[in-house]
């Protein structure tokens, strides 16, 4: 997958910096000029992130045909070392790069229809986007560590940004000061991590780093609290167990922000993380490890909650997180092109169901609770079919995409990890069928409710999206085995150490079909049929639908956390500070000072006798004194 | 003549110039004692290069004529500084001189 540093750079490898560029470029450019232009500016985002998507096609087509490389320049020199900044293409930035300017662009040009008549500014929403956009497809390009991390807190500040579009709401500038602080825990660790490894190798580059730790450069438990560091940052990005708490709370930002940023592409950059830096966690058994049980905790528990969420927004942002966790999940379980292969699958699936659902809204007059939903293919059947094909595909359903990719998953997880994981994992993807199915029968199918009767379907520009992301989410996991000639399937493109050719386990394949089918078959009569009682099941099961609702009571917990222990620190700090720095330090400094000044200037006559005198006793002293000690001298 | 009648000498040059500043109320006459306390250590120079282990190097005698140069500077700023203050206040007496405070 690595790819040497000496290998030549093709035109693609040296002009992909474009693409982060152009998107640069039009983010200031409709700042400078959104007074003059409020609306029509705003169209320069898209346009970049079309160009970007061009630079794309370029880039893959030059990649094809002479292969990928580095293409880097130096930046700066500090003492003796060099850093330099520059572009990686080989099979994973290439994928990124078009998965990250394709969901873009569909997202952007959605957003045309779906932001023209909310409140707030129309060109700032597109010049975020635009910001966004640069620094993830700087992030997904990086060749080193440093310039990775500088794009990486950006793109957590246009998350801030983004998520607090409506910033006058508390709840969403709420929103937008947790997601922020809680992906800034595993931020420090990121970067305490990368710092342990230029200390080791002297380097940020990401390539020599790997060189050197292979030749056993690192020793094994530095690599392993690195890796275990950067996994951190990993963690709080891509939203995993325990730093999950941020994603569903960052659902108050407008939907194709949701779409765009917390579905398909900001979060799957811990992913991405992971997998640019998959080689150092190969080396170490406990980080693949702990990679691999923190994907499976988090995939467990916010499939669970997902269950019984009804805000139609929170249920899908459950769900991203525990398909976020099978991503980690295949990683820490040695199946690389599984993760990626999901990563794709998932962010097409995704992003049409938070565009389906801002449809859905736009359609309804701003419904978001799924209670007060059904029956909507009725009156939007372009939104409804394109919002039950990202159902159906995310539930497992063959041959839709999220079925093969899940099917890698488990495959790889039977195999890395063995059969308890692999049972843990059916269940988390038994529940992901599941509530996929609630969504399908209590949103798109069933009965109209009255009140819904005058709901409409979206405009052309948000539909046409809608029905693009479809298509790929009926048919991207067709990439997965190689069926035209000239293509062996995703495997032997996109590989850890060895190309791996599709391979189908039957009795893997029996059970998650059979599985996503009773996913759905259970939905059908709890939701549909109503022949299972959805009442009378959470009736049974109380105590674990208020565990569930309260979100394992985890947010809670942080909140007496920092209630009690970092504000009442605070507090202390505070009032240590006011009392002895400010009042005795500062003040008492300047106070005994004045005060000093106000008697002592007395001494002050005037009179030169006075002084001639001062002058005359001093001298007599000194001599006395030096008199006195010259014999000790 | 040995070294101690010069220091003697030079002592007592130096107190009655001393006690001239500290005694005297009229500037002029503070002036005088100053000058009276610089040839004091003048002379206690000069006697010291002569008599002293350095003889030959001449330092006192240089230091001496650097002392007397200085001194000349000196009166000359000091009277231009005590005409001023005659003609400001018609008096030269140091006790009606006190604006140099606070």
């Amino acid at each position: 997958m690595m790819l040497d540093a000496e290998s030549v750079a093709n035109l693609g490898v040296q002009w992909a910096w474009l693409a982060p560029a152009i998107c640069a470029f039009a983010f200031f450019a409709i700042v400078v000029f959104s007074r003059f232009l409020p609306k029509q500016i705003a169209l320069l985002s898209p346009l970049a992130i079309l160009a970007s998507f061009g630079v794309f096609w370029y880039v893959l087509n030059e990649f094809l045909s002479s292969g990928g490389g580095i293409f880097s320049v130096d930046w700066f020199t500090v003492g003796g070392t060099t850093f330099t900044l520059g572009i990686m293409i080989d099979p994973l930035s290439v994928v990124m790069l078009g998965l990250v300017t394709f969901v873009a662009l569909m997202v952007q040009v959605y957003s045309l229809g779906y932001m023209k008549d909310q409140e707030g500014s129309f060109s700032w929403y597109f010049a975020a986007h635009s910001l966004f956009a640069a620094a993830m497809l700087t992030l997904v390009l990086a060749d080193n560590f440093l310039l990775m991390y500088i794009a990486w807190e950006l793109v957590g500040a246009c998350s801030y940004l983004l998520i607090g579009f409506w910033y006058h709401k508390r709840s969403a500038a709420e929103a937008a000061k947790k997601a922020f602080i809680t992906t800034r825990i595993g931020d420090v660790g990121l970067l305490i991590g990368i710092l342990l490894l230029f200390n080791e190798t002297g380097t940020f580059d990401i390539s020599t780093i790997i060189h050197i730790a292979e030749n056993g450069g690192i020793g094994s438990g530095t690599l392993t609290a690195a890796v275990l560091l950067i996994f951190l940052g990993a963690m709080g990005k891509s939203a995993q167990f325990p730093l999950h708490v941020w994603l569903p709370d960052a659902m108050e930002g407008p939907t194709p922000v949701s779409a765009l940023i917390h579905a398909a592409t900001m979060v799957v950059a811990g992913v991405f993380l992971v997998a640019r830096a998959f080689p150092l966690f190969f080396m170490s058994d406990t980080a693949m490890l702990v990679v691999a049980v923190i994907g499976l905790v988090t995939a467990l528990i916010t499939a669970a909650m997902a269950l019984v969420m009804t805000d139609l927004k929170r249920v899908l942002a459950y769900s991203t997180i525990s398909h976020l966790g099978f991503m980690m999940l295949a990683l820490g379980s040695f199946g690389f092109t599984a993760a990626i292969f999901h990563l794709v699958a998932h962010a097409f699936a995704k992003s049409l169901l938070f565009l389906g659902a801002g449809s859905i809204a736009h359609g309804t007059g701003g419904k978001r609770d799924i209670r007060e939903m059904g029956g909507l293919w009725r009156r939007m059947p372009v939104t409804s079919i394109s919002f039950g094909i990202g159902l159906l595909a995310l539930g497992g359903i063959p041959p839709l995409s999220g079925f093969f990719s899940k099917d890698e998953i488990l495959v790889a997880v039977l195999d890395g990890r063995g059969s308890l994981f692999f049972i843990m994992t059916l269940i988390a993807a038994f529940m992901s069928a599941l509530y996929m199915a609630r969504l399908l029968f209590l949103v798109v199918l069933g009965n109209l409710k009255t009140e819904n009767d005058h709901s409409h379907e979206s405009p052309l520009v948000m539909t046409v999206p809608l029905v693009v992301l479809a298509v790929l989410a009926l048919g991207a996991g067709l990439l997965a085995p190689g069926l035209i000639p000239g293509y062996d399937g995703f495997g032997n493109w996109l590989y850890f150490k060895e190309a791996e050719a599709y391979h189908i386990n039957f009795l893997v394949m029996t059970l998650s079909v059979v599985l996503s089918l009773a996913g759905f078959g259970l939905g059908w009569a709890m939701y549909s049929r109503k022949s299972l009682s959805a009442d009378r099941i959470r009736g049974r099961f109380a105590g674990l639908h208020r565990v569930l609702v309260n979100k394992y009571y985890i947010d809670d917990l942080y909140q007496f956390g920092i209630d009690r222990a970092v504000l009442a620190f605070a507090r202390f700090m505070a009032l240590f500070d006011r009392i002895v720095v400010n009042d005795t330090g500062v003040n008492g400094l300047g106070r005994s000072v004045f005060l000093s000044g106000w008697r002592l200037r007395y001494l002050e006559t005037g009179k030169v006798y006075n002084y001639a005198l001062g002058m005359a006793v001093g001298v007599v002293a000194v001599a006395l004194i030096w008199l006195l000690l010259l014999p000790y001298a | 003549m040995s070294l101690i009648h010069f220091q003697i000498l030079s002592a007592a040059l130096f107190s009655i110039g001393i006690y001239g500043v500290l005694a005297r109320r009229n500037a002029v006459l503070i002036l005088l004692a100053l000058e009276l306390m610089l040839n004091a250590v003048n002379i206690n120079l000069i006697a010291f290069a002569a008599y002293g282990e350095l003889a030959q190097a001449a330092t006192g005698q240089v230091i001496a004529i650097f002392v007397i140069t200085v001194a000349a500077a000196e009166v000359g700023l000091a009277m231009a500084i005590i005409l001023r203050l005659f003609r400001d206040r018609s008096s030269v007496d140091v006790y009606d001189v006190d604006v140099m405070k606070w």
